[in-house]
């Protein structure tokens, strides 16, 4: 820090080289509690979630016996009665069902919207945006009753259809929100470069905006998946048919049901059949995730 | 081409406005409506009563205390998300981009997980026989410190701790993200000026970092004022009182089947609340917020 201006000139890299690294290490010693917390916080995350997954290899005698060996044996019986015996099977594929059709219609009607919003200049389009982004305000319980009373009414109370209509709706605001900011990062000139090619305004959308907001797109994709795979309380609320449940319902149900039944490692095979679709798209696509998150609340 | 452009706006707009209209803006003007209302169930009738829910609200004792729990997780809680989600910052950014990455992705592991995974998970670690916590304790020697953590004085304040755990992950990568905007001249120019971390800290990054914080505690604000799904599920079916949040107390009035009489005019009131909740949190923190704030 001192005496930096009589080095910089010389060739004595050296001695550079050295207050250099002296300073650096002067700067982060006093980090070094900071950095244990920060190590032990990773080691701690970690270390439940493979606990989970290790436990629900086990049999339940032996989870009692001693909660942290390792499985003698690994139990794929608990998996499988997981999946079939409660059925955990069966609320994957309504998840599947469910998620995806709400993934798909959320982005079909999103994209275009977020696209009218930021690449075309019309008169209210800030009032539009406004009005739309500030649903992310509105605590989505406060519309529970009078939804429940409009699916009721358009007799799709307690139907997949319903679900996927009211996952949808709740989940515009925020995704829009999202993309608005990934089509605002976009170039300005580029729908004027396919204008004077000769393209008509659709087609520069589809041909030109569209596959370069992919990125956004699928960010955002991903994000909702993740939240809705994982949300239960809508569910909760407008599903009460067992045979139409989501999986993260149906974890509840068995959560529920465990005061009595006391199969926990059953219930850990339930938890890890909820969690590894999300950890493994997480894995896959960490980059992608965050930096559609990101990019809402930092503006470049 | 601005014409041709303009014919687009109509069919890209409208089915977003549409469904948004439909089933949220119409619901949550419902729901005021409601909120005024007496109605004991769906299929039986609604009597106008003003504004008397609110006024029951006032002295509902179990209202009260949802009322206060939501805004201890929010503040309390919201306290902690941010001061460890900074910490954490600034650490991680100091290390290798490879480590930084790693880092990054297991701490905002718990925000892709399904919250009625956690909870199973957290129930186990506070189970007091075997659990987790109890059994780190006994290692390392301060066994007396092992007790039931899920006991009524404490639950909550041990679901509010897990609540903090698995929220901290999605606030760093935020504060990550615009530490990662900040021009790196900013930190050579202080350190020049023989500015040490914690003045570099203070008079570099928390400035440029203050329209991305304000976000942060938007966003923190909204969705922890709605706090629903770990809390009501920790408990099996009938999560006790001390676990309620004003969305907890809604869902009971309105759908639990505590009691065989609902009360959807009461519930919908809750829901009033929590949304005037919302909007004075936000006007608040945009006030506190937009000063201080450095353009660069």
């Amino acid at each position: 820090m001192n005496g930096q201006g009589d080095i910089e000139g010389g060739g004595r890299s050296d001695y550079r080289r050295r207050i250099v690294l002296r300073d650096r290490i002067r700067r982060l010693v006093p980090w070094i509690p900071a950095y244990a917390f920060l190590g032990l916080w990773c080691a701690f995350g970690l270390f439940v979630i493979l606990w989970q997954i290790l436990a629900s290899f086990k049999t339940n005698r032996e989870l009692f016996l001693n909660v942290w060996a390792l499985p003698s044996h690994l139990q794929f019986q608990n998996y499988v009665k997981a999946w079939s015996v409660v059925k955990m099977g069966n609320y994957f594929m309504n998840s599947i069902v469910v998620v995806g059709a709400s993934v798909l219609l959320i982005l079909t009607i999103s994209t275009p919207a977020a696209y009218a919003l930021t690449r075309i200049p019309f008169r209210g389009v800030e009032f539009v945006t406004n009005f739309v982004i500030g649903g992310m305000g509105i605590p989505v319980q406060m519309l529970f009753i009078p939804l429940f009373g409009m699916l009721s009414r358009l007799h799709l109370a307690d139907t997949r259809t319903g679900l996927i209509l009211v996952y949808t709706s709740v989940s515009l605001p925020f995704t829009i929100f999202l993309l608005t900011a990934f089509f605002r990062s976009l170039p300005s000139e580029l729908e004027e470069a396919a204008a004077i090619d000769g393209a008509s305004p659709l087609v520069a959308f589809v041909r030109i905006m569209l596959p370069l907001a992919s990125p956004g797109v699928i960010g955002a994709a991903i994000f909702n998946f993740i939240i809705l795979w994982n949300e239960y309380m809508l569910a909760l609320i407008f599903i009460s048919d067992d045979s139409k449940r989501t999986i993260s319902l149906g974890l509840y149900a068995l959560s529920n049901s465990m005061q009595y039944t006391g199969d926990w490692v059953g219930l850990f095979a339930g938890v890890v059949i909820v969690m590894v679709p999300t950890i493994l798209i997480f894995i896959l696509l960490s980059e992608r995730l965050i930096s559609s998150i990101t990019l809402g609340a930092v503006k470049g | 081409m601005r014409r041709m452009q303009k014919k687009l706006i109509l069919p890209f707009l409208m089915p977003a406005l549409i469904m948004y209209l439909a089933f949220v803006v119409y619901p949550a003007c419902r729901a005021l409506w409601v909120s005024m209302l007496e109605w004991p169930g769906f299929n039986t009738p609604a009597r106008f009563v003003g504004l008397q829910n609110f006024q029951r609200l006032i002295h509902d004792e179990s209202y009260l205390l949802a009322l206060r729990n939501t805004l201890v997780i929010v503040f309390v809680g919201g306290a902690f998300v941010f001061a460890l989600a900074f910490l954490f910052s600034v650490t991680i950014i100091n290390l290798g981009a490879r480590t930084r990455k790693i880092l990054r992705a297991i701490i905002f592991l718990p925000t892709v997980i399904a919250p009625i995974a956690l909870t199973t998970l957290w129930g186990f670690i506070y189970n007091p026989r075997f659990g987790l916590l109890n059994s780190i304790l006994r290692t390392i020697g301060l066994g007396q410190l092992a007790r039931t953590w899920t006991d009524r004085g404490s639950i909550f304040s041990a679901v509010t701790a897990a609540l903090i755990w698995l929220n901290t992950g999605m606030y760093l990568v935020l504060l990550l993200a615009g530490i990662d905007k900040i021009p790196l001249d900013f930190y050579d120019a202080a350190r020049i000026d023989g500015a040490n971390s914690f003045q570099m800290f203070r008079h570099v990054t928390i400035p440029l970092l203050w329209d991305v914080l304000g976000v942060g505690v938007i966003l923190w604000g909204i969705s922890a004022l709605k706090v629903f799904e770990f809390p009501y599920a920790f408990c099996g079916i009938w999560a006790p009182r001390e676990l309620w949040t004003l969305a907890i107390y809604l869902v009971v009035m309105g759908f639990g089947k505590r009691e065989p009489i609902f009360q959807l005019g009461y519930a919908a009131a809750i829901g009033v609340t929590m949304l005037l909740l919302v909007i004075v949190f936000v006007l608040v923190a945009r006030r506190v917020l937009r000063r201080e704030a450095v353009e660069y």
